[in-house]
């Protein structure tokens, strides 16, 4: 059995307008991956890929140790997909949703379903067309969770929720966690979700990954530097240092691989150094995208 | 094969589809009735009327078993489940067939006793009231297959509008055949070569379009 949950190597697909280009990710077994782009950025190409509802033009996709999308129906017993853009069917209840659920999944859990019931706040009885987005989220999140998929993938699933409903899945998305053979991938613009749960965060940008690693790290690496520079004093381009912004005497070094010795160095070229920042993950998300968007274009 | 999960998802289309289907048969059931009880105009009516509710099924079907499931975005939920794009094209054309298979055959059967017992005609039309019914059967497989295989309300649009306009070019086709009009007062049925090669071909056309929507939906690289 692989260690790795979700695995892509060297996945493109082309598009007339949009292109996925050479993608290479890894979810280790038991880990929670967040996925952050700006709307556009391919998040939701690459979950298809991943769930085998599009198909790569080249490259390997594997999820749970299996090829997708060629053995795509015995992956899919064990994984739980969740969309932002999916929607149950109106004129039916949820109850009825969880029987059809159930009939299919021999894995269904009825005592975790009643309790996830409680917990959302839903009612069984109730037909979906009369739900609120936020309820309607939840009934499609309790039917992937009641299924107890090894794998949960969730494309940007508390988009567009009130900040209680969002609180509410992301607590249960962390409990899901307690057992440690589950792992997520979930994708979102909205770095404060990835931030609060996620132990691995990839970047994606146009199409393409521009940095993958375990949340602590990011937070370690990536500082903001307020500078003094006095007149006559150029700083120097110093490796870690991925972009500089200078108004007059005052600069910001924005850095990637933070240490300590950056700071002398700014201090031994004439320059002082009035701060060191640590920087939120949406700032990091930025100041990635904007430097990996001038690298292209360099 | 995922015998099991295709068989839950027919059941689904049905339960879903249940109101329709209901409507259509309450329908078809009031208007055969007018067609087997009543008297001239009356049963001209009732069985126009029934055709008509052939026709409308049979373009309300893939309206709301394939296009809506794809314009209210309950494909993502169905396609999350252990099926693939092939086998969801399998349990959508089993579910809607046998929907449509229920009126079709009641249709069919009550017009055949008909004949048979002597009411409206002679029995030597039945093989061109066999030929005739296939018709709508065609009609029906051309429409689902483009909703299938379009996965949009403009090819099924098309699809629609092309069929039952041409019902009457194909009924015109067909009574101008000598040899099959030149049996229609025969006192038996009569399956002469002309016949059968026709109802063959109509069978044979179901059977390649059938077989060239899973083609397609085989070749598809984006199913949603």
């Amino acid at each position: 059995m692989t260690d790795l949950a979700v695995e892509l190597r060297g996945v493109s697909k082309k598009y007339r307008y949009f292109t996925l280009d050479n993608m290479h990710l890894e979810l280790p077994r038991g880990q929670i991956m967040g996925l952050i782009g700006a709307n556009g950025a391919g998040k939701s190409t690459t979950i298809r890929i991943l769930m085998g509802l599009v198909h790569q033009d080249s490259g390997v996709a594997r999820v749970l140790g299996r090829n997708m999308p060629s053995e795509q129906v015995a992956a899919k017993w064990d994984i739980g997909f969740a969309s932002e853009d999916m929607r149950l069917y109106e004129s039916m209840t949820l109850g009825w949703h969880m029987d059809f659920i159930r009939s299919i999944y021999p894995t269904w859990d009825g005592a975790y379903a009643q309790l996830l019931l409680k917990r959302f706040g839903l009612r069984a009885e109730q037909k979906i067309k009369g739900l609120s987005h936020g309820q309607r989220v939840k009934s499609a999140l309790l039917l992937v969770l009641a299924r107890k998929p090894k794998l949960l993938v969730l494309d940007e699933p508390t988009t567009g929720l009130d900040p209680v409903a969002r609180h509410e899945i992301l607590r249960e998305l962390t409990n899901v966690m307690a057992d440690e053979e589950r792992s997520v991938l979930f994708s979102s613009h909205n770095t404060q979700d990835v931030e609060q749960i996620s132990d691995q965060i990839t970047f994606i940008d146009r199409g393409r990954i521009i940095d993958s690693m375990d949340k602590e790290t990011y937070l370690d690496r990536w500082r903001r530097l307020r500078l003094e520079v006095p007149r006559g004093v150029e700083l120097p381009a110093l490796p870690g240092i991925i972009g500089v912004q200078r108004e007059g005497r005052l600069a910001v070094a924005t850095s990637n691989a933070f240490a300590p010795d950056l700071a002398s160095a700014y201090e031994s070229s004439g320059a002082r150094v009035q701060r060191i920042e640590n920087m939120t993950l949406e700032e990091i998300f930025v100041a990635n995208v904007e430097h990996s968007r001038e690298e292209v274009e360099a | 094969m995922n015998g099991a999960v295709i068989g839950h998802l027919i059941l689904k289309d049905w339960r879903i589809n249940r109101l329709l289907i209901s409507l259509t048969l309450g329908a078809g059931i009031v208007a055969l009735a007018i067609a087997l009880y009543g008297r001239g105009t009356a049963r001209l009516v009732g069985s126009v009327w029934f055709f008509v509710a052939l026709c409308i099924l049979g373009s309300m079907l893939p309206v709301s078993a394939i296009i809506n499931e794809r314009k209210k975005q309950t494909l993502a939920f169905i396609m999350s489940l252990p099926v693939s794009s092939v086998q969801y094209s399998i349990a959508k054309i089993v579910s809607i067939w046998a929907m449509f298979l229920v009126p079709w055959l009641t249709l069919l059967i009550s017009a055949l006793i008909l004949v048979e017992t002597g009411h409206i005609a002679p029995r030597g039309v039945i093989p061109t009231l066999v030929i005739v019914a296939v018709l709508p059967l065609i009609g029906f497989c051309l429409i689902s297959s483009a909703a299938l295989a379009g996965e949009s309300e403009g090819w099924l649009i098309a699809a629609s509008v092309a069929c039952n306009s041409s019902y009457w070019l194909a009924w015109y086709l067909l009574a101008s055949l000598p040899s099959l009009t030149e049996n229609w007062t025969a006192p038996a049925a009569v399956w002469n070569p002309a016949a059968v090669t026709i109802l063959l071909g109509e069978f044979g056309s179901i059977a390649l379009i059938l077989a060239l929507t899973l083609f397609i939906q085989s070749r598809k690289r984006d199913f949603i």
